[in-house]
């Protein structure tokens, strides 16, 4: 039966922390079961690369070493690879625990658990329900789009990437080349700030509308990264949030309520209606139509338009 | 939860350190302590013994167990606490930002939490920086949150007044609060005195809440998993049909469907089940001439009596 990559992973971190002094690979190999059951001098070499570069991925400092033969050693130093001392009291660890738990992506929820047992290793204080329900409060991050994964590790170590990207009306996704700042989790879906690199500007996307995968470009950015990358603002607007106007509607009593909970001033009219001044931004025109005949709007004359084009829309169905 | 050896790389390396301060712990502490299954630390306790510095020499760890304490023979010195890995950081600072944003979170929690975020930023050192490459943010209505948090702690009743965007209407009810969860929105689950049924309410539609003195007293319930998602449709529910043109795309962005079908024009064929068509029916008016209802019948026509009778109202416009 083949080692179990587990077992050679872990004899590897053993060997290149357990080290005074750079091993090489020659002498890895002979140590390491695994890789003497190698069928060639390439399966071994390639898997050595690999777990090396998985290592580093959990967190080892390996650092590569010329000794006085020409020969590469390597050796994962203690002291780059200790944890610094960290006391945490029994509220912090409850508090730790559970935000390691906010995590449905797999790879992330490994990542956090992983971390929560290196301090618990270190000390860190067991509470009695660590791992159970601290609060009322079930926090969860959700994460259904396939492109998080790469798009995290490529703002991670700065890569630019390409992928297709489908906006919200267009039928046909469309090729897009950009320098991914950072990822940022609103209401729910994921969005990605960056440089486009055609359109030579900052642009958001959002994770759901990229079809296909997500690939790695070599080089690195040619733009600099902001200090401040504000996606918020820029999904907040998409939403209509960000209104310049206001808009004046009559709304029939005791419909509506989010408009009314939004409303700048509220005015009876009489015979079950109301008169309410709300804030005008995009999409607004969309939003009212959805209550049908319990709204009717006096103005703006474009909203007005907007309003009336589309229920006639539907009207004519 | 299914391991991949990485994670188990992960755990065992923490694990020889944590054993080697704890001679002869009880299995069933341990796999407390790493949050994993006993069997999962069965089958680390497995691996380990095959693993060392020199298969040849012998320099392997003298771990074992018989099933409930766990003793190593030769502990040595490789087993130090290992710093974090920049995945580890991130996820750990990341998710603790974010929860510690929850406007209604206790503010004993939010401490301990911020205390937590700044002393592990400090431990995670550089690795740490890429953390502010992801963020996320709750969204929760602060006093209502507040509400339901303090009538789950003293188990109390409570009265809402909740709007329903699929029926345009505020209703009042008594609910015996059970849970407390955010995805994307937050949420609280209750069991519902009014239907006697188990409901969820987004708190952002919350338009009063009030506790009362009677303790809640919800029954039994085995806990959804929303790992599925919040909506679960059930194989009986009526079927809708919605046919978008490209400008109503999003509809399948934002309502959990189970088909979804290119159509020529670069539009999509939506099918959806839910209990309550006529709910749909703000959909329909909102999707103007970027899509139309082909099922159920009821449904369309509907839509379509709420537009001639909203057009009334506009001079000339019908």
């Amino acid at each position: 039966m083949a080692i179990a990559k587990a077992e050679r992973l872990m004899n590897l971190a053993l060997c290149l922390l357990g080290t005074r002094r750079p091993l090489s690979k020659r002498e890895l190999r002979g140590s390491i079961e695994a890789y003497l059951e190698a069928a060639s001098d390439d399966a071994f070499n390639r898997m050595f690369e690999r777990d090396k570069d998985d290592l580093r991925e959990l967190g080892l400092v390996i650092e590569t070493v010329e000794n006085l033969d020409g020969d590469t050693g390597y050796l994962a130093r203690r002291d780059s690879n200790r944890l610094p001392p960290i006391t945490l009291d029994a509220e912090e660890a409850a508090a730790l625990g559970l935000a390691a738990k906010v995590w449905q992506q797999a790879r992330l929820a490994g990542a956090a658990s992983g971390a929560l047992q290196k301090l618990r290793a270190a000390g860190m204080p067991e509470t009695e329900d660590a791992y159970e329900v601290h609060s009322a409060l079930e926090p969860r991050i959700p994460v259904h789009e396939a492109a998080f994964e790469p798009l995290m590790l490529a703002c991670r170590d700065r890569r630019p990437v390409t992928f297709d990207y489908r906006k919200a009306n267009a039928a046909q996704p469309e090729q897009r080349q950009v320098e991914p700042w950072t990822l940022e989790c609103w209401r729910g879906h994921w969005y990605l700030a960056g440089w486009d690199r055609e359109r030579g500007a900052e642009r958001v996307f959002r994770l759901s509308r990229i079809t296909g995968k997500v690939r790695s470009r070599a080089g690195a950015f040619t733009a600099e990264v902001p200090d401040v990358v504000t996606v918020r603002e820029t999904v907040e607007s998409w939403a209509g949030e960000t209104a310049t106007r206001t808009a004046l509607i009559r709304l029939r009593t005791d419909s509506g309520y989010p408009l009314r909970a939004r409303a700048l001033s509220v005015r009876e009219l009489g015979n079950g209606w109301e008169e309410l001044e709300i804030p005008y931004g995009h999409g607004l025109d969309a939003w009212l139509v959805e209550f049908g005949p319990d709204v009717v709007v006096t103005g703006p004359e474009d909203l007005r338009a907007d309003v009336v084009d589309r229920l006639r829309a539907v009207a004519k169905d | 939860m299914a391991t991949n050896a990485i994670d188990q790389t992960r755990r065992m390396l923490s694990l020889v350190t944590y054993l080697r301060e704890r001679p002869g712990a009880h299995v069933q502490d341990v796999a407390r302590a790493f949050g994993i299954t006993e069997d999962e630390l069965i089958s680390d306790l497995d691996v380990l013994p095959m693993c060392g510095t020199s298969f040849r020499g012998g320099d392997l760890l003298d771990i074992d167990t018989d099933g409930d304490r766990i003793w190593w023979h030769n502990a040595d010195d490789v087993a130090e606490p290992l710093r974090l890995a920049a995945d580890e950081a991130t996820a750990l600072l990341v998710a603790a930002r974010a929860v510690a944003t929850l406007p209604g979170l206790r503010e004993s929690d939010r401490q301990a939490l911020l205390r937590a975020t700044a002393k592990l930023e400090t431990a995670a050192g550089e690795v740490g920086a890429a953390s502010s490459r992801l963020s996320v943010t709750f969204e929760s209505e602060g006093g209502v949150f507040a509400e339901v948090d303090r009538a789950i702690s003293e188990r109390r009743r409570l009265w809402l007044r909740y709007y329903s965007p699929a029926r345009d209407e505020l209703t009042e009810r008594e609910v015996d609060p059970i849970r407390l969860f955010a995805v994307g929105h937050t949420y609280m689950e209750a069991w519902c005195r009014s239907s006697e049924d188990r409901r969820t309410f987004r708190l952002d539609r919350v338009a009063e809440i009030r506790l009362l003195d009677e303790p809640a007293a919800p029954p039994e319930l085995e806990l959804r998993d929303l790992s599925a998602g919040l909506v679960q449709p059930a194989a009986e529910d009526p079927e809708v049909v919605i046919e978008v043109g490209p400008g109503g795309r999003w509809v399948a962005e934002y309502y959990p469907h189970d088909r979804a079908e290119e159509l020529p024009d670069g539009g999509l064929r939506i099918s959806l089940r839910t209990p309550d068509p006529a709910s749909l029916r703000r959909l329909a008016l909102r999707l103007g001439r970027e899509g139309r209802i082909v099922s159920p019948p009821e449904l369309a026509e509907s839509a379509r009596d709420a537009a001639r009778a909203a057009l009334a109202a506009y001079d000339g416009a019908a």
